[in-house]
């Protein structure tokens, strides 16, 4: 005989104003099996709890319904109330009658109480064939996967390890470093970015705990937290990594040249390659879609050159897999493409360049060796203007979010510009000026005043071409005017963009990503480090803008994030996870094909009446299953049965209504 | 259309070299030319077998019951039976190894008044699309058009419409002899007749009727490949196949132009989890 006890919250006013609730009390106790129903100004309260936990004890009650907010929020909360009464948890149902109903007709009170009854009316009838459930218990993996060998997937590789827990460390590019080894030096202290990331490269690669796997790809995550299963491919070197020394003569005699990515395409590198001097690992791939070898099978140069023999025509990409309990992903950012900007010339004028251009061409290791210089005749600049806001916080061309770091480093620019051509001057442009953060204020202040740069505030509605300069065409807005600024150069201070891979990997890893392409955090403020995924933690630019500090800070946090869940050999698993019922399932195997997680496999079972034959039937595996019910959607004989929600409970819910 | 000899060759040659335990065909029935499929179990019996275009079963049926199952089985199939038998395979109902498979290039079947029937003149697919031996001329994959009976019901208003359908609900007896001709009613227990659900009314009623044969038809969609062997069973002689041909156009346009048990593997539009399943209308 089930004795159901109803708690109907106030929520203070946020349900009270537009819910008629001592009217929903008394509908509520006129429904059979209710022997217990009461308001109560906050239930998530401790007093509120309180009550439940003694009316559990007073009136002998068999489940629990609570009508309030969101299950989200508090069904954890009334769980524990009821498992401290000495009931089983899972006997508690929640009636959201605060989203579902005040939230919603808040001009209607009479149909929000209306629609808070049949709500409770479905939660009564769905807890009545509620069932005891318990949680399992699942063991974990204790290896972390970092997928990007950017400044934050450095950090996040670093500080897991150590902490003594194995890393493997996934980069796609040949070495680990990313943008950041790209930057010349960094705002606010104008200290050398190589001279401080290239030490933490070389920790990555001699750290007992991390497993540094380059020029790698993440092609397949099944499984769940704590017990997760990656495939990723080492994509063919051509080199042998255990002989090559990294000698260099390869790349000096391959006579194949093509555009070089970690430059900005300003100057070319060679089909065989190693992206920059300081590369961790120091060795080189050859490039299989620009190699001649490869292509046509005609050259062979650089075997003939390598005194180890470590060219190796015949590699093959390789497939290889991991167990990993936790990922970090941190996939970094590509740069927005300022095609639609037409009036600035891009594409048409070779002296219109974007930031990143600029930032290798003044990189002591950047092709030009330090000095900018104009991609059209060669020649050093000495007027230079800098448009900030290409691509940011424009809705009609570009993207709608502040980039976040462009004001910091066009300042860097207009003082590194100082500080390789003595008689330049530079010019910005800008919309507003957002320097938020410590030292930053002042190195804006810094490049206004020590530098000499001008500001002027507005936007450039055009670049044309007179002779050999670029003429600027844009407003002033503080003196009202439109001004023309005759440049020899000009740099675009283009957007950050996610990267560009990023809903390939979400769909991959199974979490979800904003319109642009930035992976979505669990909550923006609360867990802006976590994913909706359990076990799946975001660092640096791949959640959104970030500069270095800030990636650093949020690689770290995602670090303590992974300890914190392998502190513990096993894990808490939800119980509310599908079943099959192998005396209806027919074996069609629909319910693999359609399962995300691979959580279904199948078995054999005897074919019963004494027969030697067996047939095939599915079975759930319990760790796997997260219990999304597409199963259950897609048995047509109704095998299958989610507990929590079982085709039973369904229908009470149905017929209450 | 004769493969008469073909067949009986073909079956004799298969029993002689005990390749196959049975074989399933169609025999004359005397009367009428009419046929009516036939299970053959020795040598001696195939003379029995015929296949003309009065050759309207479809035999993949018979490969779901009991004395079937694990025997090595030969059998002829027409276009529409050689895909429901690939879903049948996908579907792990039974064994490839198991089966010797007759395909015909079929050129369309006879209806009771002696023209050809109406789902071989919309047919898309007249050729077997797996066989171990091929009878006929393939005259490959056809353009797909939408049912003649569907256009005609889509220009009636709602109202007629929904008469049209309580009439066929009405109509119908709940024998149940749509699903036990359907080849892919397979299901140990189906879900119309399960005691612990609650879901379905057994009674012989409109509504019952109702449930039972949308369920059906929703169970079928994706999967039915119009061989219309539930409609020549249905002894109240409901048109069944507009169930059936009404989610097949709607499949058809919204899922890349998916038709059932084309391809090996293929589980049907509603069977599979793809990472690029378009979500653009998940909030």
């Amino acid at each position: 005989m089930a004795r159901v006890g109803v708690f109907v919250c106030f929520c203070g006013a946020n349900i009270g104003d537009f819910v008629d609730i001592p009217a929903v009390v008394e509908e509520t106790k006129k429904i059979k099996d209710v022997k217990y129903a009461i308001e109560y100004k906050y239930v998530c309260s401790d007093p509120g709890q309180q009550m439940i936990r003694d009316t559990i004890v007073d009136h002998r009650l068999t489940s629990i319904v609570v009508a309030a907010c969101s299950p989200r929020m508090h069904e954890k909360t009334f769980r524990k109330a009821l498992s401290d009464a000495g009931m089983n948890p899972y006997l508690l149902e929640v009636a959201n009658i605060r989203e579902h109903a005040s939230w919603v007709h808040q001009k209607d009170k009479e149909a929000a109480t209306e629609k808070s009854c049949d709500l409770i009316r479905m939660a009564v009838a769905k807890s009545i064939a509620n069932e005891q459930l318990h949680e399992i218990s699942v063991p974990v993996t204790k290896r972390a996967l970092v997928i990007g060998g950017g400044i934050a997937g450095i950090q996040a590789a670093l500080d897991i390890a150590d902490a003594r827990i194995p890393v493997t460390l996934v980069e796609k590019s040949p070495s680990i470093g990313g943008r950041m080894a790209q930057l010349d030096e960094t705002f606010p202290t104008l200290d050398c970015s190589q001279c401080i990331l290239t030490p933490r490269m070389v920790d990555v690669a001699s750290h007992p705990y991390i497993e540094l796997l380059p020029y790698s790809e993440v092609t397949e995550l099944d499984g769940y937290v704590g017990n997760y299963k990656a495939k990723i491919k080492k994509k063919a070197s051509f080199v042998n990594f255990d002989t090559c020394t990294g000698c260099g003569t390869c790349w000096q005699k391959c006579p194949v040249k093509v555009p070089n990515e970690f430059n900005m395409g300003v100057d070319k590198r060679k089909a065989i390659y190693s992206p920059f001097p300081q590369a961790v690992p120091n060795k080189p791939v050859i490039d299989a879609e620009h190699c001649t070898m490869l292509i046509k099978g005609k050259c062979g140069v650089c075997a003939k050159v390598c005194e180890k023999g470590s060219i190796d025509y015949e590699m093959k990409d390789e497939m290889i897999e991991r167990e990993i309990g936790a990922v970090v992903v941190a996939t970094g950012f590509d740069l927005w493409d300022p095609k639609p900007y037409e009036e600035y010339g891009v594409g048409r004028f070779k002296d219109v360049i974007t930031s990143l251009e600029f930032e290798r061409m003044v990189s002591a290791n950047g092709p030009t060796g330090g000095v900018p210089v104009r991609p059209s005749d060669g020649n050093v600049p000495k007027n230079v203007v800098f448009i900030k806001c290409v691509g940011s916080r424009d809705e009609a061309k570009g993207i709608e979010y502040c980039s976040k770091v462009c004001c910091m480093y066009t300042a860097k620019h207009a003082i590194l510009l100082h500080h390789k051509v003595h008689d330049s001057h530079a010019y910005v442009f800008y919309m507003d000026i957002r320097a938020a953060g410590k030292g930053y204020e002042e190195f804006v202040k810094r490049a206004q005043v020590e530098t000499g740069a001008t500001y002027l505030r507005g936007r450039v509605s055009k670049i044309y071409k007179k002779g050999d300069k670029l003429m600027v065409i844009g407003e002033d807005a503080q003196i009202g005017q439109v001004v023309e600024v005759e440049a020899d150069m000009v740099v675009l201070a283009t957007a950050i963009y996610p990267y560009k891979d990023n809903p390939d990997l979400a769909r991959l890893l199974g979490i979800s990503y904003d319109k642009y392409g930035f992976l979505s955090e669990a909550h923006p403020k609360l867990r802006p480090v976590e994913t909706a995924k359990a076990g799946i933690f975001l660092a640096g630019c791949t959640q959104a803008p970030k500069d270095i500090p800030d990636s650093v800070a949020q690689a770290s946090a995602t670090a303590a994030k992974v300890c914190a869940l392998f502190s513990g050999d096993t894990m808490k698993k939800d119980p509310m996870i599908a079943s099959v019922n192998p005396e209806f399932c027919s074996g069609c195997e629909n319910c693999v094909s359609v399962c995300p997680y691979q959580a279904i496999v199948t078995e054999e079972i005897p074919m019963g009446h004494g027969s030697e034959e067996v047939r095939t039937v599915s079975k759930i595996n319990e760790g796997v299953c997260q219990g999304c019910g597409s199963c259950v959607a897609i048995c047509r004989s109704m095998a299958i049965d989610l507990a929590g929600f079982t085709d039973m409970q369904i229908i009470n819910e149905i017929v209450a209504i | 259309m004769d493969y008469t000899m073909q067949i009986q060759d073909t079956a004799a040659r298969l029993f002689s070299e005990e390749k196959i335990d049975l074989f399933i065909g169609y025999r004359s029935t005397g009367f009428d030319n009419n046929q009516v499929p036939v299970l053959i179990h020795h040598y001696q019996d195939v003379e029995q077998l015929v296949f003309t275009d009065k050759s309207v079963f479809n035999l993949t049926n018979y490969l779901k019951y009991e004395y079937t199952r694990n025997k090595r089985v030969g059998l002829v199939v027409k276009g529409c039976d050689s895909r429901s038998l690939n879903l049948m395979l996908t579907e792990n109902q039974v064994k490839r190894e198991n089966l010797f498979i007759i395909g015909i290039a079929c050129e369309g079947v006879m209806n009771e008044q002696g023209e050809k029937a109406q789902n071989c003149v919309e047919c898309v697919m007249p050729d077997a699309v797996i066989y171990d031996e091929l009878l006929g001329a393939p005259t490959g994959q056809r353009e797909y058009q939408v049912n003649a009976d569907i256009n005609e019901l889509a220009e009636q208003p709602l109202i007629e419409r929904g008469t049209h359908f309580e009439e066929i609900f009405e109509n119908c007896i709940r024998c149940n002899a749509c699903r036990h001709s359907c080849p892919l009613c397979y299901c140990n227990k189906c879900c119309i007749d399960q005691e612990t659900s609650t879901l379905y009314q057994g009674s012989n009623t409109t509504s019952g009727a109702f449930h039972a044969l949308m369920t059906w038809s929703l169970h079928l969609a994706g999967r039915c490949v119009d061989c219309r062997n539930c409609e020549k069973a249905c002894p109240s002689h409901l048109p069944l196949h507009l169930l059936h041909k009404q989610n097949e156009q709607v499949i058809y346009e919204n899922f890349q132009e998916h038709l059932a048990g084309m391809i090996k593997d293929d589980r049907g539009a509603f069977y599979k989890y793809s990472m690029s399943d378009p979500d653009d209308f998940i909030m």
